[in-house]
């Protein structure tokens, strides 16, 4: 059984306005296999009703973006970010961060939590005494965002490229899942943010590293620039922006270019602000969510010292 | 006092297995099954393992031979024509006992020992004395399948097998 | 490079050998702790090897312990792939010796990601 291309153009339209997240056709299966659970849940016969339902029913909406904005995610993805984390930036944090003792982590983009609980395992680990360390994880699904507050996870999602010694020490068993230690919940807090949104970023404030992976290829490209040019201002003058590998050979248009310079961290390429820009917001193309409109907003392309 | 797995973790940990192995786009959803069973006489297999030790249990899985069929024949990654013979049939189905025992054996008070299966093409016997704790009844692509936990007690149960809603 | 695969189902051995021969792994099979020391032996020693648990003859406990008494084969990598999933259970086969656990069910990323863990992808592969 197959979703009808109404159907899916329907269902990608809505997750596309609404997380900018874009479904291609050819992705019919993929959008199948996430809503039948909540088809059968629902009572529905099949996703074809329950698309149907989701056009009118607002809660079985929000359910349906959170199961289609799922991303399959692992425990220290990628492994070299991590490894230049511990390996480079975290030592010169801790020499410019000695007087405030105090580090800030943005986990953009957090889905189920494992990218914000990896870097608090290696925090846990690499911390001096004395140091405290904040790490925001965000997300556009709430369904996500409690899946990280709650902290528990499957014997499946486990096995996902966490050492095993790692889960010995981190994690104690619960029923048929796995719960991440107090210590490292303590470190992580969470907050409903939807990147799309052009003025989501005004109170989450600055970051000395911020992971921004595997995201933005979901946006279309004008959202894309949008979030890079919004992110500059949270990320701390001598801070990191880590991309995903895949996206940090994007072409930027100028003006988005100048904010950044980009640095070599070993294998990962990194983002820095790039020195003498203003660190001001701007907004280009807002795409704020629900049809709202904007009429304020300011467009101040900076480009200083490029 | 005997303890028994909570049904959702039953369910829970057989759509782990069923996911991993044979993929996410047909679920494994659970079934009201009549009295007696959802398996056509002669048409079934099932497999067994017992835990020993903190928890002591038998845990049984029982599918129909269609069933059968198509998960031995994705879990050897068969093609074409190939199908496979009885003693692949009972391969794939004890590993499959072997995994629902296992994790269901981490859920329990422990340590506990886990046997390896035991395999049978039909449906599965249990000696007298033996009590039902647990009964999980699924579909998977419209082919039945039922896990059930079972005791050799005369105390009693301290929580019945619930119905999954 | 060269993975044994220790497990006595034949089903759970084509699983693991479709996923490391993707990677290209050559394999070896063994059906139990006892057949795949007697393939040490014979001078058929892998890179690694993946062990089940629960076997039959000898179990994956005392087969990583056997390996790790023999300096000759402390290169050799060893992973337990098993459903025995207690935390206890975990520390018991690290303290023996396994290098990384995988616990039944995985998917084929979780295989590949501790290979990767492990540093035991070939280059190609990761790319």
């Amino acid at each position: 059984m197959t979703i009808s291309s109404s159907s899916f153009q329907l269902i990608a339209a809505l997750v596309r306005r609404e997380t900018a997240m874009v479904y291609d056709a050819g992705k019919e299966y993929l959008v199948e296999a996430r809503l039948m659970p909540l088809a059968t849940a629902a009572g529905c016969p099949d996703v074809e009703a329950y698309i149907a339902r989701v056009r009118t029913d607002l809660s079985e909406r929000r359910n349906a973006l959170d199961a289609l904005t799922i991303n399959e995610t692992s425990w220290f993805r990628d492994q070299t970010p991590y490894q230049a984390f511990t390996d480079l930036m975290l030592p010169k944090l801790l020499e410019s961060r000695s007087l405030t003792r105090r580090l800030r982590i943005w986990s953009a983009a957090c889905s189920s939590g494992q990218e914000a609980y990896s870097i608090a395992m290696l925090l846990d680990q690499h911390l001096p005494a004395g140091w405290t360390a904040d790490i925001l994880a965000t997300d556009v699904s709430t369904a996500m965002l409690a899946r990280v507050d709650a902290g528990r996870y499957s014997q499946v999602e486990m096995n996902r490229g966490l050492p095993a010694a790692t889960l010995v020490r981190h994690f104690a068993r619960a029923g048929t899942e796995w719960e991440v230690s107090p210590q490292l919940k303590r470190m992580v807090r969470t907050q409903h943010l939807n990147l799309a949104d052009a003025y989501a970023f005004t109170t989450v404030g600055t970051f000395d590293v911020v992971l921004l992976r595997n995201v933005l290829i979901y946006f279309d490209t004008p959202t894309k620039y949008d979030v890079l040019r919004r992110m500059r201002p949270h990320v701390a003058t001598d801070g990191y922006l880590l991309l995903g590998s895949s996206e940090t050979t994007l072409d930027m248009p100028p003006d988005v270019a100048a904010l950044w310079s980009r640095e070599q961290l070993g294998r990962v390429p990194s983002l820095r602000p790039a020195a003498g820009v203003p660190r001001t917001a701007s907004t280009h193309t807002p795409t704020r969510p629900f049809g709202s409109s904007l009429t304020t907003a300011t467009t101040t392309s900076a480009r200083i010292g490029a | 006092m005997t303890l028994a797995p909570a049904l959702t973790d039953v369910h829970a940990i057989v759509d782990q297995v069923w996911t991993s192995f044979l993929g996410e786009v047909e679920p494994l959803l659970p079934a009201d099954v009549a009295p007696g069973g959802p398996f056509p006489a002669g048409q079934a297999w099932s497999a067994a393992v017992s835990v020993s030790g903190g928890w002591d249990a038998t845990v049984t899985v029982e599918l129909s031979a269609a069933l059968a069929v198509s998960l031995t024949t994705t879990m050897l990654g068969l093609e074409g024509p190939e199908a496979p013979d009885d003693a692949d049939l009972a391969d794939a189905v004890g590993e499959l006992v072997n995994m629902v025992g296992g994790n269901l054996k981490s859920l329990m008070p422990g340590p506990s020992a886990l046997s390896l299966p035991a395999v049978a093409a039909g449906r599965a016997a249990h000696a007298s004395g033996a009590t039902e704790i647990a009964c999980f009844d699924g579909v998977w692509a419209g082919e039945p399948v039922r896990v059930t936990v079972h005791v050799v007690t005369d105390a009693p149960v301290d929580l019945l097998p619930q119905p999954i809603s | 490079m060269r993975a044994m695969i220790i497990d006595d189902s034949r089903a759970m051995r084509s699983i693991l050998r479709r996923i490391v021969a993707g990677l290209e792994f050559e394999t070896l099979e063994a059906g139990d702790g006892q057949q795949a020391l007697d393939l040490f032996e014979s001078g058929q020693v892998p890179d690694l090897c993946l062990v089940d648990w629960n076997m039959p003859v000898m179990d994956g406990y005392t087969f990583i312990t056997r390996v790790r008494a023999n300096k000759e084969w402390r290169h050799v990598t060893l992973m337990t792939v098993t459903t025995e999933s207690e935390q206890g259970q975990i520390v018991k086969a690290l303290a023996a010796g396994a290098h990384e656990y995988v616990i039944k069910p995985f998917t084929p990323d979780a295989i590949v990601e501790k290979l990767e863990l492990l540093g035991l992808l070939p280059v190609e592969a990761l790319a």
